[in-house]
């Protein structure tokens, strides 16, 4: 079997890898994405006290230690038996909004908006955020700084620190608001939703009005009719914070909506020989391989996903947007709810969407009148030996597992972090990606590698966490290999 | 302030925290001078750039691996010449050339002179919050490079 690897990725974080496998005629047999192994993770926490963890898992990335923090927080209650006032929810959700924004944004400017504002077949070298802000303008440029800084003040007066929080605890939050800086949120809040209708608007002209584009996001490269996950509330309303882990089916109906402390009983992982990785799928439907429709157990867990399960929207712009999105795509409404989208390049347009509603959210929670209050704190009660905390970080459902004996020393730490739930369905979207540029043996080589860098860069992935690696840049390096393995051509990148 | 010391790495990485265990011996070392500013930060692209901007003059200490060289080398360079450090380079938004070169186009005051400081690495792969011990031989010499980079132009 013919053997290309494109090693490592660029613009990707982690040692990221991947294989092409041709058959006997030069077609695509099989893709696979794949990352080393980091180790160590769980020998490094166990025996620490448990309350350590939130600063801990906060450290395992610097692209999303918010997303770990409050996670891990999350988990502390649960093994502590101490569920936080009202308030203290709020403040957590208030940071975490603006970490929502600020990684929505730069992913949509910086990392996936290359593909689509300068196109798939624009100069590598060019593909990059400067050559986004100088199309769209330095004024945009700006925006997106001031918009990161802002947010980044948010997380520092909220958190205690820049960057990576220190406030949360088990049971609560430990640094109260004063109203002069709840007023500074407001005004932030306000400005954060302005700029995420103006990216969607940006969106629109640049993206949807461009046929060529609009053909790229509609046409069936990237569809993969798979099961979908997010957190909802009560109401089956997208919920970041907190919920219940809702999933439905390629048709869109309601296949589980469980407790997050059950997600080992719903979620199974398969391990493939050539893979460190471990692909997580749903128990109740079993693995049929790297393959979609309703009797694979492969899901997605993503921005995209998130709308899909959700029957709404908590606030009213962002309401408006996911109407807007649905029916654009062809959705149409069965049972009163949408039909999921399957088109996996529209997860960039989802991602906006959800820019809105965490601006719009967060403006209600800072102007929520209890969100200065200093009642932040439930004191701990007596160990319950689990605690499982569970988020929607940026890039998927983030779950903490951690367990601990009477004294609160750590036993077991589990973490599914959002990137993984997505392995199985890129490595489907990486191998319809070279399907459409080899063909007996021919390569398209530029184009193969743009779509397949389009394939996984559309869901985000951090590498980094969910290998809990971090590594540099590398050039792109593209191996051909003969059906014995050896070296048939080298194409690289910078 | 007119230069930022910058420990750069993940401290709970083994190797990978030697920019930070290096920024916080020269922050005991440089303690009483004030025109400096020693700070960490855990990644690359736009945070790093945020992180240098409005300083005459950076200095960052990053891990490295080019395997061209025992661990515990140490070599001192401009930023131009810094591919093969760890963390300069950003996943999620770009590496810091191209991340400097937006931010001039924005009008963002970026140090004149960017220096890394760059650090051979054994063991990236474990979390441990020791370093190897070629590596961590290498603290006082690491030390010694950033204060006489910082010399060098003062």
């Amino acid at each position: 079997m013919k053997r290309i690897s494109i090693d490592p990725i660029t613009r990707l974080e982690g040692h990221g890898k991947i294989d092409i496998f041709l058959d006997e005629d030069g077609d695509v047999a099989d893709a696979y994405f794949q990352v080393p192994e980091l180790r160590g993770f769980e020998q490094f926490c166990i025996g620490r006290q448990a309350e350590e963890m939130p600063l801990i898992t906060n450290r395992i990335c610097g692209v999303c230690p918010e997303a770990h923090h409050i996670a891990a927080s999350k988990a502390l209650d649960a093994l502590f038996a101490a569920n936080p006032p009202p308030a203290a929810k709020k403040v957590r959700e208030l940071l975490y909004m603006a970490f929502f924004i600020t990684d929505h944004t730069t992913h949509f400017y910086a990392l996936g908006g290359p593909d689509f504002i300068l196109g798939p077949d624009a100069p590598p070298a060019e593909r990059n955020i400067l050559g986004v802000i100088r199309k769209v303008g330095l004024d945009i440029g700006r925006q997106v700084i001031d918009c990161r800084a802002r947010n980044h003040q948010v997380i520092k007066t909220i958190g205690g620190r820049p960057i990576h929080p220190v406030a949360g605890l088990p049971g609560g939050w430990s640094r109260p608001l004063t109203s002069t800086e709840r007023d500074e949120i407001v005004a932030i809040a306000r400005q954060n939703i302005d700029f995420a209708r103006f990216t969607l608007q940006l969106f629109d002209k640049i993206v949807l009005g461009n046929p060529a584009h609009l053909e790229m996001i509609t046409g069936d490269t990237y569809v993969h009719r798979t099961y979908s996950m997010g957190l909802v509330d009560a109401d089956n309303r997208m919920n970041f914070y907190e919920g219940t882990v809702r999933v439905v089916s390629p048709e869109g109906e309601e296949f589980l909506n469980y407790h997050p402390d059950d997600y080992a009983r719903h979620i199974a992982e398969r391990v493939e020989p050539w893979s460190y990785l471990k692909y997580p799928y749903l128990r109740a439907v079993g693995w049929q391989g790297f393959t979609d429709g309703k009797d694979s157990g492969v899901y997605t867990a993503s921005p995209l996903s998130r709308l899909n399960v959700a029957d709404r929207l908590a606030t009213p712009g962002a309401q408006g947007e996911f109407e807007r999105f649905f029916e654009t795509l062809g959705s149409k409404k069965i049972n009163g709810r949408y039909q999921p989208i399957h088109l996996r390049l529209a997860t960039h347009w989802a991602r906006l969407v959800e820019m809105l509603y965490a601006a719009e959210r967060m403006l209600e929670l800072a102007e929520d009148p209890e969100i200065i209050s200093p009642d932040l704190r439930t004191p701990p009660g007596a160990v319950t030996g689990r605690g499982i905390g569970c988020v929607e970080a940026p890039r998927g459902t983030l779950t903490h597992h951690y367990e601990a004996d009477e004294r609160g020393v750590l036993t077991k730490v589990n973490l599914i972090v959002g990137t993984t739930n997505n392995y199985a369905a890129m490595s489907m979207s990486i191998k319809k990606a070279a399907q459409q540029n080899i063909t007996a043996g021919k390569i398209i080589e530029e184009g193969m590698l743009n779509r397949i860098e389009m394939a996984f860069r559309l869901y985000d992935p951090c590498l980094s966490c969910a290998t809990h690696a971090a590594v540099g840049k590398m050039p792109l390096i593209v191996t051909v290999r003969d059906p014995h393995g050896a070296t048939q051509r080298i194409m690289s990148r910078d | 302030m007119q230069t930022v010391v910058v420990g750069l790495g993940n401290p709970i990485l083994s190797d990978d925290g030697v920019g930070i265990q290096v920024a916080a011996l020269v922050r005991q070392q440089l303690q009483s001078e004030m025109d400096i500013e020693v700070i960490t930060v855990y990644a690359g692209g736009l945070r790093l750039m945020e992180a240098i901007a409005g300083y005459r003059r950076a200095i960052i200490i990053d891990a490295m691996k080019s395997g061209q060289q025992p661990a515990g080398s140490i070599r001192v360079f401009p930023l131009a010449a810094a591919s093969g450090t760890r963390h300069t380079f950003c996943a999620h938004d770009g590496d810091l050339g191209t991340i400097l070169t937006l931010a001039r186009d924005l009008g963002l005051a970026i140090p004149q002179e960017i220096t890394i400081i760059g650090i051979e690495a054994l063991e990236m792969e474990i979390f441990s919050e020791e370093l190897s011990p070629a590596v961590r031989a290498a603290l006082p010499a690491a030390v010694v490079a950033v204060v006489s980079a910082l010399r060098l132009s003062n």
